[in-house]
């Protein structure tokens, strides 16, 4: 699973002499929180999200009614948004995995990167677009038995795990491991097994030598 | 990765609102589109379809800003990509739109420069728009045109337009259109212009594309068939309305506004004929913008009309399956219940019973064309004569009273073997006789009454008529010429045809300009019918109509066919107007007929590995239809050297059946294999392996 994957692609995007109450505007009737800024053929230029909005009070404090309608009416995306000229916004290229995106956003705290192919605006990975991804991983959007297996952390397991479930002709449709918290040395395993029931699930993999059942969910 | 629910994160697109286009004239304006409502999102392709003069194009020109001096839009709103389009200025919207709308026409010959090579062309997109250097745009160039499916992609970009084949073309202007990536893609008839094999390629290539970019598409045809292929939503456009928007599969299965059913009831399925099913056009036509009803714009037109359809106009409004209709009464109407109206009943067909009186009898016919060499040696003409061979060998016979279809891609020699026939070319040697007399000269070794006797209708009515005679003139002209009717009673006789043709007398005076297309079309078939021929050949007579007036022509021809015993040899490219149409079909291939037989034989089991391609390619409205998928590589050979042995060899799908690869294709001629009922197969393949064949088209119905 690559960025190109799971980004939204086509994202609205604005040019940088746009003013602010526009694309403040864009921002509201589209039900969007981050904005591409992009000049000529769609090379990024910086990015507008809704924290940009807030002006600081001291500004707006010593300017009168009048003086801030002429504050607002030339304040343009240029001025409000993070550029990319000076380093800030992260960007990530289409053909990187969605893990490193992510590890990209977690670590800086950000909601959205703006994905380029040679500095050109392909999409936009938000933090939704991510979420979607996780569903899809393990298979939501179709009914079935949700289990979670723990194993140690040794050769052969997930083979045993596998072996056990085509021997019963069933098969997997999401799949997701992560380090068992606060057990070093075991890996808890979740699986998806569509058309089916939970007791059939638990008869069989009750069955697999070392590993136990969890968590056993039917949605 | 499979989209959750229908509704796609960041909006639509393309988001069109209440639109309204207006025209100015002379004295005021006229609205060519009223209230058109439909939204686009990433990934989905919307098609839509309707009569032409329906404002399809127009929703296009508006959404371009390409309306010309006089058309503007006078409501509504037009958002792309959430941003407001209406009211900008040119530099705003260039800006805005940008690189982001590509558009890809009808004709491809038009949309490219033919003085400048193809690569400058494309290469121009990249580095005005995105200012790359050449070499890099070049190299994007090239990897676009692999993603098309074009052949030696790298030598292309050193070609000229005219050096490729249409649905080259067609390839081209579809990657000159993604090389920005946009966000929409609006193509208007995109192949209309191409052969059904070309075309089939076509519109697997965007439904493709439009999976892997993620491109909104606005895709508008006429033909309901090419539509069900690519699209999953249909919005039907009749009179400047949308008057039903539904998912495709919904559209065909269960269509709800009367409009959308009579489009459907218009158009041949695949594997119906003439015998066991019928044809119900559309009474009327769609009227001007200037003049349309009040009340329900299609209710001049529909079965189903009350009282309260005269005085209300009604809304577009969402039915309970999430269908959008524009008809007040859309719940009530049973389109199973539906009788034909008497004034579009078809003709009873009359089976003339099996004659074996033979009008037409041709064997071994040859058609060659001598082409000028441009070396020196074949300037001063000592170079060695080339041909090329535009009909090979073609015998077949006609029944009196009977139809004779002929299919094939461009370029085949159809319209050569009809264009011989009728004498317009010598042929080159070969047999022809018609009712006994030879007719293997042009048309200067023909006796006056032999020419009487065979007449044409050609495909465009517009460009075979001479615009300053009157419909009058045109159809005497042949009466008087040949001296069929007593000069006084001319005029009667005219009126009669007009009658025939549903015209009235009141046409008798007027001029082509002030007919439109289905009726220009008539007078054709009236003016070839006036000197009462026994043989009538009609070279794609259907192919510029809509599917309304295409019906109904088609019902006119088989009822004069029924009036007058008349013998028609019949050319389309629509495999399904063919079926429909024709008692017997011949599929030609480079200048050679591949299969004849009757019309139900052809389009069964046992197939031609190239019948059975070309009927892998006939779009079919009908999105429930599992249809096999054989697609030929490669354009076809040059009829100047044609392959060996079978002339169909270099693109068979189906030769490695045979041993070694089919090496006895290459190197000997095949047999005709024919079966008792006259269906003869031009193949190498036997008999009994091309009935093992799955079919090609599976329907809940039938199979094909």
């Amino acid at each position: 699973m690559l960025v190109k994957d799971v980004m939204t692609r086509h994202p609205i995007m604005v040019p940088p002499e746009m003013s602010a109450a526009e694309a403040e505007h864009i921002m509201t009737e589209n039900l969007i929180r981050h904005l591409p800024v992009v000049g000529d053929g769609k090379k990024l230029v910086g990015l507008v999200t809704r924290q940009r909005f807030a002006l600081k009070p001291d500004t707006m404090a010593s300017l009168n009614v009048w003086e801030i309608t002429r504050y607002l009416s030339n304040l343009t995306v240029q001025k409000i948004m993070l550029s990319a000229k000076a380093g800030e916004v992260y960007s990530i290229d289409s053909n990187r995995t969605v893990e490193q995106a992510a590890r990209v956003m977690t670590e800086h705290k950000i909601g959205c990167l703006p994905v380029l192919d040679d500095d050109v605006v392909v999409g936009i990975l938000s933090e939704i677009d991510l979420l979607r991804s996780l569903q899809e991983m393990l298979g939501l959007p179709t009914r079935g038995v949700r289990v979670t297996m723990r194993m140690p952390n040794k050769k052969g397991q997930f083979a045993a795990l596998t072996t056990a479930l085509s021997q019963h002709n069933l098969g997997i449709m999401g799949i997701g491991s992560f380090p068992t918290p606060r057990q070093p040395g075991f890996y808890d395993m979740v699986l998806k097994i569509p058309e089916v029931s939970m007791e059939q699930v638990r008869e069989i993999l009750s069955q697999v030598p070392e590993q136990e059942i969890v968590d056993i969910h039917e949605e | 990765m499979t989209r959750t629910n229908g509704k796609v994160p960041g909006g639509p697109v393309l988001s069109v609102e209440d639109l309204a286009v207006a025209y100015k004239i002379r004295g005021g304006e006229i609205e060519a589109v009223q209230d058109v409502t439909f939204d686009i999102q990433r990934g989905e392709a919307h098609g839509i379809v309707g009569e032409s003069g329906c404002g399809k194009s127009t929703v296009t020109w508006a959404i371009l800003n390409f309306l010309g001096a006089n058309g503007y839009v006078k409501r509504g709103s037009i958002k792309f990509l959430g941003q407001e389009l209406v009211g900008r200025s040119g530099e705003e919207l260039r800006r805005l739109r940008g690189d982001q709308i590509a558009m890809v026409y009808q004709d491809p010959m038009q949309a490219l420069n033919p003085s400048m090579r193809l690569g400058d062309q494309m290469k121009e997109v990249l580095t005005v728009h995105r200012g790359l250097s050449d070499k890099e745009a070049e190299k994007r160039c090239i990897s676009m045109l692999e993603r098309v499916y074009m052949p030696d992609a790298a030598n292309v970009m050193h070609r000229f337009p005219h050096q490729i084949s249409g649905g080259q073309q067609q390839r081209v202007v579809i990657a000159m259109a993604l090389l920005n990536n946009p966000a929409l893609l609006i193509m208007d008839e995109p192949t209309t212009a191409l052969d059904v094999t070309v075309e089939a390629a076509v519109l697997d290539l965007i439904a493709e594309l439009r999976r892997d970019f993620d491109t909104g598409i606005l895709f508008i045809s006429h033909n309901l068939g090419v539509v069900a292929r690519v699209c999953n939503k249909v919005g039907v456009m009749y009179a400047g309305e949308m008057v039903e928007v539904a998912l495709t599969e919904d559209i065909y299965k269960d269509p709800q506004h009367p409009y959308t059913q009579g489009l459907i009831r218009c158009v041949p399925k695949l594997g119906s004929d003439k015998a066991s099913s019928t044809l119900y056009p559309i009474r009327g036509r769609v009227p001007p913008p200037n003049n349309r009803p009040p009340g329900c714009v299609y209710g001049p037109r529909c079965d189903y009309v009350r009282d309260h359809c005269r005085e209300a106009r009604p809304e577009l409004r969402t039915l309970p399956n999430s269908v959008q209709v524009r008809c007040h009464y859309a719940e009530e109407i049973d389109p199973s219940q539906w009788q034909p109206s008497e004034d579009i009943l078809p003709p009873k067909i009359r089976q003339n019973g099996d004659q074996e009186e033979y009008i037409i009898q041709v064997k071994d016919l040859k058609k060659y064309y001598e082409v000028q060499g441009s070396s020196l040696k074949d300037v001063i003409g000592m170079g060695e004569p080339r041909y090329v061979k535009a009909v090979e060998n073609a015998s077949f016979n006609v029944p009196k009273g009977k139809t004779l279809g002929i299919v094939g891609e461009s370029g085949c020699g159809k319209s050569t073997l009809i264009k011989t026939i009728i004498g317009l070319e010598d042929s080159t040697s070969g047999e022809a006789q018609f009712l006994g007399l030879d007719i293997t000269g042009d048309l200067t070794t023909r006796t006056e009454q032999l020419i009487q006797e065979l007449q044409m209708v050609f495909q465009n009515p517009d460009s075979t008529m001479n615009p300053s005679y009157t419909v009058g003139q045109q159809i005497a002209r042949p009466m008087l010429r040949f001296g069929t009717v007593p000069k006084n009673q001319v005029r009667e006789e005219v009126v009669k045809l007009l009658n025939l043709m549903r015209l009235g007398a009141n046409y008798f005076d007027r001029l082509p300009r002030q007919l439109s297309g289905g009726e220009k079309q008539r007078v054709g078939i009236a003016r070839a019918l006036a000197s009462r021929p026994d043989l009538v050949l009609c070279d794609e007579p259907v192919s510029a109509l809509d599917v309304s007036v295409q019906a109904a022509v088609l019902n006119l021809l088989l009822e004069v066919q029924a009036e007058y015993g008349t013998t028609m040899i019949f050319i389309a490219h629509d495999l399904s107007v063919v079926r429909f149409f024709s008692d017997y079909v011949a599929v030609m291939y480079l200048g050679q007929i591949m299969e004849i037989g009757p019309a139900d034989a052809i389009y069964a089991l046992p197939y031609h590995p190239y019948t059975e391609a070309l009927l892998s390619a006939v779009p079919i409205p009908d999105p429930s239809a599992k249809q096999k998928r054989i697609r030929l590589e490669g354009s076809v050979p040059s009829a100047i050297s044609p392959p060996s042995g079978c002339r169909f060899n270099t693109r068979c799908p189906r030769r490695h059946l045979l041993p070694d690869g089919g090496k006895i294709c290459e190197t000997e001629t095949p047999p005709w294999q024919e079966d008792e009922r006259g269906h003869r197969i031009f193949c190498h393949i036997p008999r009994e392996t091309l009935l093992t064949f799955e079919p090609v088209i599976q329907t809940k119905e039938r199979a094909v």
